[in-house]
């Protein structure tokens, strides 16, 4: 079912006529038509965030290897030095992110250490919670920051697909009253019917019944979810190739990566996509060079530098922004694990990243510089990181609303994106 | 917490109040009740969208002719409803036939299976979590197809059983005490856990439920309190070893893990906000130390290690517990930790939240509140309390609910009265809409707010898993809907009983005219019937509750 884009305009629209359709889905239909073609590449700045759901061991992703204390304090699990791959003589990658040495050496991969929350607490869900807010401290804020910055940016960018979350929830993050969608497989996103000629009647069926008779998050959620039916119908996506023989590894984050690229070159308006990463939670048994943790950041490397690879030219416009909602404790628990702890660290990925170096301030392992004795302190709060992102990336400029309560200071941006 | 809710003066108790509006709809329907609220059918379609999995073909109108706070009352007392349909499928489950020990052993040849494999592929990937798809050793697809009953089992109770109510608060509790399947042991722990710790309790008091959850080898497991020992403390079996083998030593449990402890207060009982401190959750994890589970090949049985007790004194929210205690004190902790104010209010909220909305009202949680008080963690007092109270059966509360996906596929099943098999497929369609059970990996459970599961994605797969079941291609489940809704060539008629059958009377008139219109140019009667049948079920009225 190669059709271009042309093509359906004209016998898209023909079909519609003869089954008498209703005036309120064509003109939305060519709505988001003329949408599309008003975006200008230029304009097309693309950010991916993908949550490591956990807390992720920021000190065994990003190894402090010029330090003493990491060594004393986990006998078990640390990186051997030998192991690591250097950074900047005090830093390296963990052996498993070896794939992503390459974005450092052209300076498209920048890590920033000691990255986390002003808010103290160690549960996992209120801690995602607030990074996903963007509130932290402040439970009721009915929105996720993505969402809000789609509220008050662009906001007359409202492609179906503007904001995009692969998986089968919408996280917290986009959760809000711009449009956004949640996808687990595009592939199979939509309606099913034996012929095309079936689906689009099914589809028009259904569109009407929620059109009129749902109300709330029902009615637009199924707005939304038939526009994006009709423009992936035009990017067809079961035809894709990767590009620059990029092989993306099996698993969640391949996967959802691999979705991302294909939107993206898609050209439907993508401009937030959002993806989980989960198995990070490592109280028992991480290991070290190899073993648990390092299977995931095996997981994590490779397809971040498949998706990168993909894109090519395209990571121009495209920054890839690591998260998690805590780090874990500097000293090995009993488990020869990791019990959850404050700060961690965070990956900036693509062509408008001040990369090749480490941004933030690093506090030390001393125990001195601990907080509460026991964790990395948190020197650079998570909000001044995603605002410079926001503003100096996607072009946010409405930032007292995205990060409400905070005074957003550039003058405390970790320097994340290329002036 | 806000002073309880005094209406009318404070001489007529809430619960009095509701009881009495519920009573006046169904014995008394011919009386003139005032416009808003609900007549006999609307007050059973409620109730059993709440406290059941929906209706069955007829149930609607079984209740409104028995009265539907009857019907509350034997849901209420599940054991006395004859449920010998269920009984029978259930026999055709393996899984249930299998002992505890029974299933240690398949996941102890499980585990040998895949270490003898990736030993001779030289695989590192040891100690990865969950089923690996890509292991085909016998022992393995045995793994999986005991996991794949496990999650079907729930649906077809959900679907059969008479004991509606039951299976509603098996589903909560499962959630509030929330254990992921994928975590390694638990996959042959959490059939013990459900039959055993979960549904023997699921109305019974709350207590009882904390500690046997408390003493669970899944939770232990899920949760890590299985290897949180004192530091410096040794079994005496490693110590012994250990003397010999030093490396042996340091993979052995060396400290406190406070996973359990957190989690315990956070989300089990006091709730994120119950003011518990980080140093509360370190002396509730030294509390708790030794509470661990047997060897698995021994049935991984929950255990109490001595040796690996913390004996010294501890404080918990201004309780002082005194050295020298060993597992009393964890019982002791429990005790206190079910009894606090803050538990019963985290608790019934989520009851509220379930049964009467998404943001329940303060009165329905003060009432579930006092009613926990009275009957001391009764958990069938504290249901009883929201069902017989105004917000329950207030107009605004009616349908006022999306549907979760086992919700959704549960409620279709039913409303069809298709019949579910016993593979895993009806599972998979639930997992497919985003609620793979028992896979939640986090201990907050699957949420109940309709903000979390309605999205334009989710959407369409309900509207695909509609269609599906409507034309009896959805896989896992067989319907006849000859005799429930006959084909025919008259398009009201066929609505009218769509309405009336499925819908209890839910049908909008744009949702009507909609369909009819759809109906036009399809000549075959069997394909109009599907056809309609898939858009109903699929149609917004349908997703809510």
């Amino acid at each position: 079912m190669t059709i271009s884009r042309r093509v359906f305009v004209k016998s898209g629209g023909i079909a519609l006529f003869s089954l008498g359709l209703d005036p309120l889905f064509l003109g939305r239909a060519a709505y988001a038509l003329t949408n599309r073609l008003i975006v200008h590449p230029s304009d097309r700045r693309i950010l991916v965030c993908l949550f490591q759901r956990g807390a992720v061991d920021g000190l065994n992703m990003i190894v402090p290897h010029g330090e003493a204390a990491y060594y004393a304090e986990r006998p078990r699990i640390a990186v051997p030095r030998s192991d690591v791959i250097d950074l900047d003589g005090h830093f390296g990658l963990h052996p498993a992110l070896a794939p992503l040495k390459r974005f450092w050496d052209d300076k498209t991969l920048a890590a920033i250490h000691a990255v986390g929350s002003p808010d103290s607490t160690r549960s996992h869900f209120d801690a995602q919670d607030y990074m996903e807010s963007g509130t932290p401290g402040v439970k009721a804020t009915a929105d996720g920051w993505l969402n809000r910055y789609c509220q008050h940016d662009r906001e007359h960018q409202t492609g179906a697909f503007r904001a995009v979350a692969f998986g089968p929830e919408l996280p917290r993050a986009l959760a809000g009253t711009a449009p956004a969608l949640a996808i687990d497989d595009l592939q199979a996103f939509g309606l099913r019917a034996p012929q095309d000629a079936a689906r689009d009647k099914l589809t028009r069926a259904f569109e009407a019944l929620y059109e009129g008779a749902a109300t709330g998050l029902l009615a637009s959620s199924s707005r939304e979810g038939f526009e994006a039916v009709q423009q992936l119908k035009q990017a067809n996506p079961t035809q894709y190739q990767p590009g620059n023989g990029a092989q993306y590894p099996r698993g969640r984050i391949g996967r959802a990566l691999l979705q991302v690229a294909q939107l993206i070159k898609a050209n439907v308006g993508l401009q937030i996509a959002f993806l989980d990463a989960t198995g990070w939670d490592t109280h028992v048994n991480q290991g070290a060079s190899e073993g648990q943790l390092a299977a995931r950041l095996l997981e994590l490397g490779g397809a971040l530098a498949a998706f990168a690879t993909d894109l090519g030219d395209g990571m121009r416009d495209v920054v890839v922004l690591t998260m998690s909602e805590f780090g874990r404790t500097i000293h090995e628990n009993g488990n020869s694990g990791t019990d959850h702890g404050h700060a961690t660290a965070m990956l900036l990925l693509g062509g408008a990243v001040n990369g090749g170096k480490m941004l933030g301030r690093w506090p030390g392992l001393d125990p001195a510089a601990r907080f509460e004795g026991r964790d990395v302190a948190v020197t650079t709060d998570f909000r001044d990181l995603f605002a410079e992102v926001a503003a100096r990336h996607l072009g946010g400029t409405d930032l007292s609303s995205i990060f409400p309560g905070y005074a957003v200071n550039p003058a405390k941006y970790p320097g994340a994106i290329r002036p | 917490m806000r002073q309880h809710r005094r209406l009318d003066g404070g001489t007529v108790s809430r619960a009095a109040l509701g009881s009495a509006l519920v009573a006046l709809l169904s014995v008394y329907p011919s009386r003139g009740l005032p416009a808003q609220s609900l007549s006999p059918r609307d007050s059973a379609l409620h109730a059993l969208n709440r406290l059941a999995y929906g209706p069955r073909p007829g149930d609607v109108d079984r209740l409104a002719a028995m009265g539907t706070l009857r019907w509350i009352d034997q849901q209420l007392d599940p054991n006395r409803l004859d449920n010998h349909v269920l009984a029978e499928r259930e026999r055709t489950f393996t899984l249930l036939g299998m002992s505890r020990e029974d299933l240690g052993t398949a996941y102890f040849d499980e585990q040998r299976a895949r270490r003898e494999r990736q030993m001779s592929a030289g695989a590192d990937s040891a100690m990865r979590q969950g089923p690996d798809p890509a292991d085909q050793t016998p022992e393995a697809l045995r793994g999986r197809r005991l996991a794949g009953e496990l999650q079907e089992l729930a649906v077809v109770r959900a679907v059969m059983s008479e004991r509606q109510l039951e299976e509603v608060m098996v589903d909560f509790w499962i959630n509030h005490f929330n254990v992921f399947m994928g975590k390694g042991a638990d996959r042959f722990l959490l059939p013990d856990y459900i039959e055993h710790v979960i549904r023997p309790r699921a109305l019974g008091n709350f207590e009882d439920l904390l500690i046997a959850t408390a003493q669970s080898p899944a939770m232990m497991f899920y949760l890590d309190n299985w290897q949180s020992v004192t530091p410096g403390s040794w079994a005496p079996e490693v110590a012994r070893a250990a003397a010999r083998r030093p490396e042996l030593a340091a993979r052995m449990p060396q400290g406190i893990n406070e996973n359990y402890a957190r989690e315990l207060m956070e989300l089990h009982t006091l709730g994120v906000d119950g003011g518990y401190t980080q140093a509360d959750v370190i002396a509730v994890a030294r509390i708790l130390t030794g509470w661990s589970i047997a060897r698995p090949q021994q049935g991984g049985a929950f255990e109490y290690h001595d040796w690996a007790h913390d004996r010294g004194m501890k404080v918990v929210l201004g309780d002082t517990f005194p050295a020298g205690h060993g597992q009393d004190e964890g019982l002791r902790l429990l005790h206190r930790l079910a009894h606090e104010h803050a538990t019963m209010h985290h608790v019934s909220r989520q009851l509220c939240a379930r049964f009467v909305a998404d943001d329940p009202p303060d009165g329905c949680v003060d009432d579930a509140v006092a009613a926990w008080q009275r009957s001391d963690g009764d958990i069938r007092a504290v249901l009883r309390a929201i069902f017989h109270g105004p917000d329950f059966w207030a107009p605004q509360n009616v349908a006022n609910k999306v549907k979760t996906p086992l919700e959704f596929v549960v409620s279709a099943i039913r409303a069809t009265g298709a019949d579910p098999d016993t593979s895993p497929r009806l599972a998979q369609v639930v997992a497919r809409l985003g609620e793979p059970l028992y896979l939640h990996v986090a201990p907050d459970g699957y949420p109940e707010r309709q903000d979390d599961w309605v999205n334009s994605g989710a959407l369409l797969a309900r509207m695909n898993a509609a269609v599906g079941l409507a034309a009896g291609k959805l896989p896992g489940v067989t319907v006849a809907l000859d005799t429930l809704i006959p084909a025919t060539a008259d398009a009201p008629a066929l609505l009218d009983a769509i309405d009336r059958r499925l819908l209890g009377g839910a049908m909008s008139a744009h949702t009507r005219s909609v369909i009819e219109q759809q109906l036009a140019d399809v000549t075959d009667p069997a394909a109009r019937r599907n056809l309609a049948i898939g858009l109903a079920l699929g149609g917004p009225e349908f997703q809510k509750q």
